[in-house]
């Protein structure tokens, strides 16, 4: 066959999204893919300027449907370090809890679109089924199953519910047992790793002067993460350490990738549980949406010029907010917020990887990065 | 013909067509003097009648039974994949979460004074079918302990929604699509599944044609599909469909050949190509009292990977592979056309288990029939059940089972990829098949004596290829596991480091 480029997408299975790859093959082979996105830029950075520090938080949840919780938090780490707020360590702790539960539903929504992706719908079932146990305590938290606006300037929505932490406990124990059904389908089926084994190599090296992070890195051997580097919340006060990968000369693979992740979503469980022990009493983690205290502070705090920042580890990566502050000419509003989306710069990247590759193999190579257009094109 | 049961349908048939064709003869032709062929038109119009009735009957049977097909397809997958579909959403009227009743009492608002019986009915379905123990109710979703009526009917329902959902569908042709092979490619699938039902006989008084050749002209109208795949793929003018076609071609023909050889080793075995034949080979009074499987396990193995791949389900189901082709080759088509090709998919499937179960499980013979019944103390009972029970049961009893079979690999395994699907096809299954046809040959030659199979040699060969099989599936390397290594590394150009190519 002669070669020819074929349009995947905008709607297609394996966009996981709404992008367009344009594919150039020769006969069953990838020689050249060119990635086009854009499709539902939606300007939440523009729309932010015209919202309160408060309100912002609603569109940061938005900005991904499968880790909502992770994104609004992300926002509101920046916007206490522009306001200079303090928080209660109460108040971190069960922002950990409510980040680490959204990061194993967000791992679980990526190993169920992940099966289908090489062609078994039992894995998206199952993964499916304990991702409803995550979205149950989640909805326990912030009142709803995908959108959660729980974070606040200064604390948390509400504290935890009663019988939460029996809860929360018998539900991961019952999902630290899954894991290994997930294993046995997948590990031990010869047709599983021969689609992801030797397929999709990245090295490290490259990865990082493309600026892609999060698991993707760490399944090449490369120890970054963000709650490990720079431990931001009460992540230091825990007992873990970030799951790692040790790839072949090549760079990690497509199973590499699945492991690391496997090992993540033990990981975070194993925070939890470990957080619902340690977790202190008393403070006060209540804060009313529009608190009038804190926005009328927030025009002497955030004075014009004045930035705020903070690195964020997103369950796809780095994730980044840069708030400038309006001083007293926008007052309640930030000048300018800019988002770091770490997907943005994985799916070109990720895009260039399956050159070489079959054409079967695109999904399989896409689908182990973990695509998530909602935040790409924000 | 081995096996005869008190469900003669063609006996029956044969001998009312004789009768009302002698009648028929006697008092049109036998009045006059001018035509003398009396005895020639009686038996012409006898057969002729007897064979309408008799496809039409065994295409009935198929018909009707090919909902249970459906219905493994759907419930059996269902339970192996932890979803209930219409199950749980009933369910969830009255089972809440924690171990209580549904949180929202949905039924006071009902007008009519409704909500009072309706309430009731909740109650005693919360308590009777309710969930009982506090750890199995951490979740609407998880509901693996609850044995209910999972396997009840709706999922029949579903199969006639779908039909009529096809039929009301609008028919669209693409802009540039090759017009006369776009719509002649269905019809070349379809009717030739459908003919391939005429040469499988369903029992020994229940079957349409008995031919000295069936096996081969079965096999020979199941190879006709993948040409009209080949132009479905070729005319919807889609570079999916396109790639989707030409897969198929590639594979069907990779899998046809050790398919038909292992078809041989059946023949070669059994001394025939006749199916009625091939099963009475297996049966204890007419041929040897062992089934095919016994002897040739490689063969029932090498079959049963190769009908799969032939029907294209998973993990071979290359040409419709939905995550990167959309659906391959039929990404085009729809409404009814879809839904015919669709069934015709199921048919090849079915087909696919008759025949597996035809050629290597003694077709409609009862398994283990005769020591069964020469049973001391039972023995009696399973006579009566063996009496009671047609035949054409067992056939299709067996066959259910292999399709629930295709479904539990389907539940548990992934797509292979193109290349992968060749080079096992090409590298192990032909070798395979010629070795099963040399031990096919040297069974038939020099082991098999006429009357029943010595003990020992089922025996023996049973026993090798568990203890082979056993080895296969405990057969895992330590050292590679623990050295993390790629055995499967495939990259046909050197260069994968992104902006390395750009001419």
């Amino acid at each position: 066959m002669a070669e020819m480029w074929i349009s995947m997408g905008p709607q297609h299975p394996m966009t996981h999204g709404l992008w367009t790859l344009k594919v150039k093959i020769d006969g069953e082979t990838v020689i050249d893919t060119e990635p086009d996105l854009g499709y539902i830029h939606r300007g939440v950075e523009k729309i932010c300027e015209a919202r309160d520090f408060t309100q912002i938080t609603t569109y940061c949840d938005r900005l991904c449907y499968a880790s909502a919780n992770t994104w609004s938090h992300a926002y509101i780490y920046s916007a206490e370090d522009l306001l200079e707020v303090e928080v209660p360590e109460r108040a971190e702790y069960i922002r950990l809890i409510a980040c680490e539960l959204q990061r194993i539903a967000s791992h679980l929504m990526w190993l169920g679109a992940y099966c289908p992706d090489i062609g078994n719908l039992t894995g998206l079932v199952w993964c499916l089924r304990e991702r409803e146990l995550m979205m149950d305590l989640l909805q326990e938290l912030g009142g709803s199953r995908l959108h959660y606006n729980f974070p606040r300037v200064g604390g948390v929505k509400r504290d935890l519910p009663p019988g939460f932490a029996h809860r929360c406990k018998v539900k991961l124990e019952i999902f630290l047992d899954r894991i290994q059904e997930y294993e046995a389908l997948l590990d031990e089926s010869t047709i599983f790793l021969i689609r992801t084994q030797g397929v999709g190599y990245a090295k490290a090296a490259d990865q990082i002067n493309h600026g892609v992070t999060g698991p993707n890195v760490r399944a090449a051997g490369y120890n970054y993460d963000v709650r490990w580097a720079h431990p931001y919340s009460v992540y230091d006060e825990l007992d873990w350490s970030p799951s790692l990968e040790r790839p072949s000369v090549k760079g990690a693979d497509c199973y590499d990738r699945y492991r690391v992740r496997v090992e993540e979503m033990r990981e975070s469980a194993n925070m939890v549980l470990q957080s619902l022990v340690k977790i202190p009493g008393g403070a006060n983690t209540y804060h009313e949406p529009g608190d009038p205290a804190l926005l009328t502070k927030a025009r002497e705090r955030a004075t014009d010029g004045q930035t705020g920042f903070h690195h964020y580890e997103d369950s796809r990566g780095e994730s980044m907010f840069y708030l400038v502050g309006g001083g007293e000419g926008r007052g309640k509003m930030p000048y300018r917020v800019s988002i770091r989306s770490p997907m943005f710069i994985t799916i070109p990247y990720a895009s260039k990887c399956m050159i070489g590759y079959k054409i079967a193999d695109i999904p399989a190579i896409m689908g182990s990065f973990d695509p998530c257009i909602g935040e790409t094109d924000r | 013909m081995a096996a005869e049961d008190w469900f003669d349908l063609r006996g029956v048939v044969t001998g009312l067509a004789t009768a009302v064709s002698d009648l028929t003869a006697e008092k049109t032709i036998g009045m006059t003097r001018f035509w003398p062929h009396k005895e020639a038109f009686a038996s012409g119009m006898a057969a002729l009648v007897t064979e309408v009735v008799m496809a039409t009957a065994v295409f009935t049977v198929i018909m009707t039974t090919i909902l249970a097909i459906l219905w493994i397809e759907r419930k059996f997958i269902g339970r192996l994949m932890d979803r209930r579909g219409a199950t749980t959403a009933f369910r969830s009227l009255w089972v809440g979460e924690g171990g209580s009743d549904a949180t929202v009492e949905w039924w006071k608002d009902l007008p009519f004074g409704l909500g009072k019986p309706i309430g009731s009915v909740h109650g005693w379905l919360n308590k009777h079918y309710g969930n009982e123990h506090e750890l199995e109710t951490v979740s609407r979703v998880d509901n693996r302990s609850y044995l209910g009526a999972w396997w009840a009917l709706p999922g029949m329902i579903q199969n006639v929604a779908d039909g009529m959902k096809f039929m009301t569908k609008e028919h669209m042709v693409p802009e540039k699509a090759d017009r006369v092979v776009y719509e002649f490619a269905p019809i070349i699938i379809i009717s030739t599944t459908v003919l391939v039902f005429a040469f499988i006989p369903l029992g020994p008084g229940l079957y349409a044609a008995n031919s000295e050749l069936s096996l081969l002209f079965m096999m020979a109208i199941f190879g006709i599909a993948p040409l009209g795949v080949f132009f479905a793929g070729w005319a919807s003018n889609n570079k999916y469909t396109l790639i989707g076609g030409m897969r198929s071609a590639a594979q069907l023909t990779a899998y046809e050949i050790p398919l038909l050889i292992t078809v041989l080793s059946v023949a070669v075995l059994s001394g025939s190509f006749n199916l009625i034949e091939i099963v009475d080979f297996q049966a204890s009074s007419t041929g040897g009292a062992v089934w095919n499987l016994f002897l040739l396990p490689i063969g029932a193995m090498l079959f049963l990977i190769t009908m799969i791949a032939e029907v294209e389900r998973i993990p071979f189901d290359m040409p419709e592979a939905e995550a990167e082709l959309v659906e391959g080759w039929w990404t085009e088509y729809g409404g009814m056309r879809w839904g015919l090709m669709f069934a015709s998919e199921y048919l090849r499937a079915y087909a696919a288990c008759l025949l597996f179960a035809l050629m290597f499980l003694g077709g409609w013979e009862a398994p283990f029939e005769d020591v069964l019944i020469g049973l001391p103390m039972v023995g009696g009972l399973f006579g009566f059940v063996f009496w009671l029970v047609p035949h054409t049961g067992w056939l299709l009893i067996k066959s259910w089972l292999l399709f629930a079979v295709f479904v539990w690999v389907r539940a548990a395994l992934h797509r292979v990829r193109t290349d992968q699907i060749l080079e096992f096809g090409w590298r192990y299954l032909l070798p395979l098949s010629l070795v099963n046809l040399a031990i096919a040959f040297w069974l038939r030659v020099s082991v098999y004596d006429d009357g029943p199979w010595p003990l020992l040699v089922p025996l023996f060969i049973t026993t090798i290829a568990v203890v082979l099989f056993a080895i296969l599936v405990m057969d895992e390397d330590e050292e590679a596991l623990e050295a993390q290594r790629r055995p499967y590394s495939v990259q046909s150009t050197s260069v994968a480091a992104p902006g390395a190519r750009k001419e």
